[in-house]
């Protein structure tokens, strides 16, 4: 399961520095919880009918360094879940825990970047991606140089004082993905951060994210219904049923990193797609 | 008589220049659409220039017609000038007595700028008390809506017992007008910021005063202004109303008090008057609020 060996050395220096201060250690034989779900479920009151049921039972761990892609058929309640793990909802049973807190308040520790950029229309690139930051009480300035060191690996170094309505698609997402990642969280989730992208956009993307990310001293889930975009990103990939949506199958994806574009014609990626496929077939039908 | 013929010609040829503008216009910026793709960086004084002929231009054109049409009109059926005078006669009316109608403008002038700021501070408040506190939203905005089916031209004369003569019943009277589009409109503004970005907000730790000055007041700014601009056009009305009661100044009075004795140019060159002074605050508010929103969707044409 630990794949941090083959990683490139990470150089993004701010978040190992504040991982190593908080003391969490990638230390192999002790992994570290960053996610604890357990059998959690969550349902939504309806007017005049039965309430819809989102999740139910739903248990997930993920340790720090570890990324896990949940997959699975629309509306299956794979957002919910994020939802309650980002404490935006709270479960009707069940209990998530945050680096083995299961008490703590989980909004503000849990960085989210949903499906939409969500960028502020009236703020520049660098003034959204330090929303975080600031939200958090940094000084500008502080928060300013901090985003501007990383805004070149993101590639949107050109674009700082741009608005987001003149930038394309991917370089939106681009400047949310910083502006989840500059608060440094042990955790963040993604929750289909290319859907609204077009496939080569998107592709590229995909590889941009996985050099970008560095996984050493944070848990990520993302969410999504690619199964390729699946195998090209996750440690570990969760085929989920569609409402109420349950925990079908866990599968450790077992290539190395970095995975290149012809990965998908490796016999190891096309068996593991084949599996999750054929899960998720069983799905639908469900 | 030959002044007013004069003017009349001066029109013509200004119609003929602008008709003549416009067009021009609307080739050149068919051609810009396409090839301006760096934009707004430095507009130069030409491309504002263009920009407002493509935006007022046909409007201009149009209001020129329509003045041209009264003064052809009134003259080709032979109109009495007191039952409705030729554009002409109201221009002179107004070239002749500048003093009179400035007197009578800055009082009223007052009046709404007076009226307005009041309004707008006290609606920019309420608004934000309803959005921090649901009871209070739940309690007052019923009475809100109900306060619109008072006339307030019938409360007037009662602001006279009440509060007595001089500025004050007028301001309130502008007040009562303005205070319900801009508080509505904020409102609207503040209900209508979009649930994700909330959502964004809560997950990144927002406290709700953060929330509050980062996204609902940025994202309500649209709102507030369309408010305004109502705001500014009703003022006028309500400050004539106001007038029309009790004054011994104003437009308003000028109108009330010269209409009886069927000096119809004058009645015509105040409504003038007001009609442009509503634009002035109109056009005002709108020069400002392209100014604030210069970064909001929709608010200019972007290139990318």
């Amino acid at each position: 399961m630990s794949t941090t060996s083959e990683l490139p050395k990470p150089t993004l220096t701010p978040i190992s520095e504040s991982a190593t201060s908080s003391g969490a250690s990638t230390d192999p034989d002790r992994p570290v919880l960053a996610v604890g779900v357990s059998a959690v479920s969550k349902s939504f009151p309806q007017r005049g009918s039965a309430a819809l049921e989102a999740i139910t039972n739903v248990s997930l761990n993920v340790e720090v360094g570890e990324f896990v892609v949940i997959v699975g058929p629309s509306g299956c309640g794979k957002s919910t879940l994020l939802n309650v793990i980002a404490g935006l909802i709270e479960p009707d049973s069940g209990e998530v825990a945050l680096g083995g807190d299961t008490e703590a308040e989980r909004l503000g520790r849990v960085a989210y970047m949903h499906q939409l950029d969500l960028l502020l229309p009236w703020r520049d690139v660098l003034a959204n991606a330090i929303l975080g930051l600031e939200i958090a009480g940094m000084p500008r300035q502080e928060a300013e140089s901090k985003a501007a060191e990383l805004a070149e690996r993101f590639g949107i170094a050109d674009f700082l004082d741009a608005y987001p309505a003149t930038l394309s698609g991917g370089m939106r997402q681009r400047v949310a993905l910083l502006r989840a990642v500059l608060p440094e969280r042990d955790v963040l989730l993604l929750d289909e951060p290319f859907k609204a992208l077009d496939a080569i956009t998107r592709a590229e993307l995909q590889r941009w994210l996985s050099d970008v990310l560095d996984r050493t001293n944070r848990a990520t889930i993302m969410v999504t219904h690619d199964v390729e975009e699946a195998l090209m990103l996750g440690d570990r990939v969760m085929v989920m049923s569609s409402r109420p949506g349950r925990i079908l199958l866990d599968l450790d994806v077992d290539l190395p990193r970095p995975r290149p574009a012809d990965v998908v014609r490796e016999p190891t990626f096309v068996e593991l797609k084949w599996r999750l496929l054929s899960a998720l077939d069983g799905t639908s039908e469900a | 008589m030959a002044v007013a013929i004069r003017i009349g010609r001066h029109f013509r040829s200004l119609i003929f220049t602008m008709t003549a503008n416009t067009r021009q216009d609307s080739s050149e910026s068919v051609l810009t659409s396409d090839s301006v793709v760096d934009e707004s960086a430095d507009r130069t004084l030409a491309v504002r220039v263009r920009s407002f002929g493509r935006d007022w231009g046909s409007a201009m054109v149009l209001a020129a017609l329509g003045l041209v049409l009264w003064e052809v009109l009134v003259r080709v059926l032979d109109v009495q000038t007191w039952i409705l005078p030729p554009v002409s006669l109201i221009l002179v009316e107004l070239v002749d007595k500048p003093s009179l109608f400035l007197r009578h403008a800055s009082v009223t002038a007052q009046e709404i700028l007076i009226g307005f700021a009041v309004s707008t501070t006290f609606a920019c408040l309420m608004a934000t008390a309803m959005f921090w506190s649901r009871l209070l939203e739940r309690s007052v905005y019923p009475f809100l809506i109900a306060s619109q089916t008072i006339p307030v031209f019938t409360l007037a004369p009662m602001l006279l017992i009440w509060i007595g003569t001089g500025m004050g019943p007028k301001i309130v009277v502008v007040v009562l007008f303005t205070f319900f589009p801009v508080t509505i409109n904020l409102m609207t503004g503040f209900k209508s910021v979009d649930s994700d970005m909330v959502a964004m907000f809560r997950t990144l730790g927002a406290s709700r005063w953060q929330m509050f000055t980062k996204l609902y007041v940025r994202s309500a700014l649209p709102f507030l202004f369309a408010g305004l601009k109502v705001a500014a056009v009703v003022s006028v009305i309500g400050a004539v109303i106001g007038e029309w009661v009790s004054a011994a100044s104003g437009l308003g009075w000028l109108i009330k008090t010269s209409t009886p004795k069927f000096q119809t140019e004058l009645v015509f060159a105040a409504i003038f008057t007001l009609s442009f002074m509503a634009a002035l605050m109109f056009i005002s508010i709108a020069l400002l609020q392209s100014r604030v929103l210069r970064n909001y969707p929709g608010s200019e044409p972007q290139g990318g």
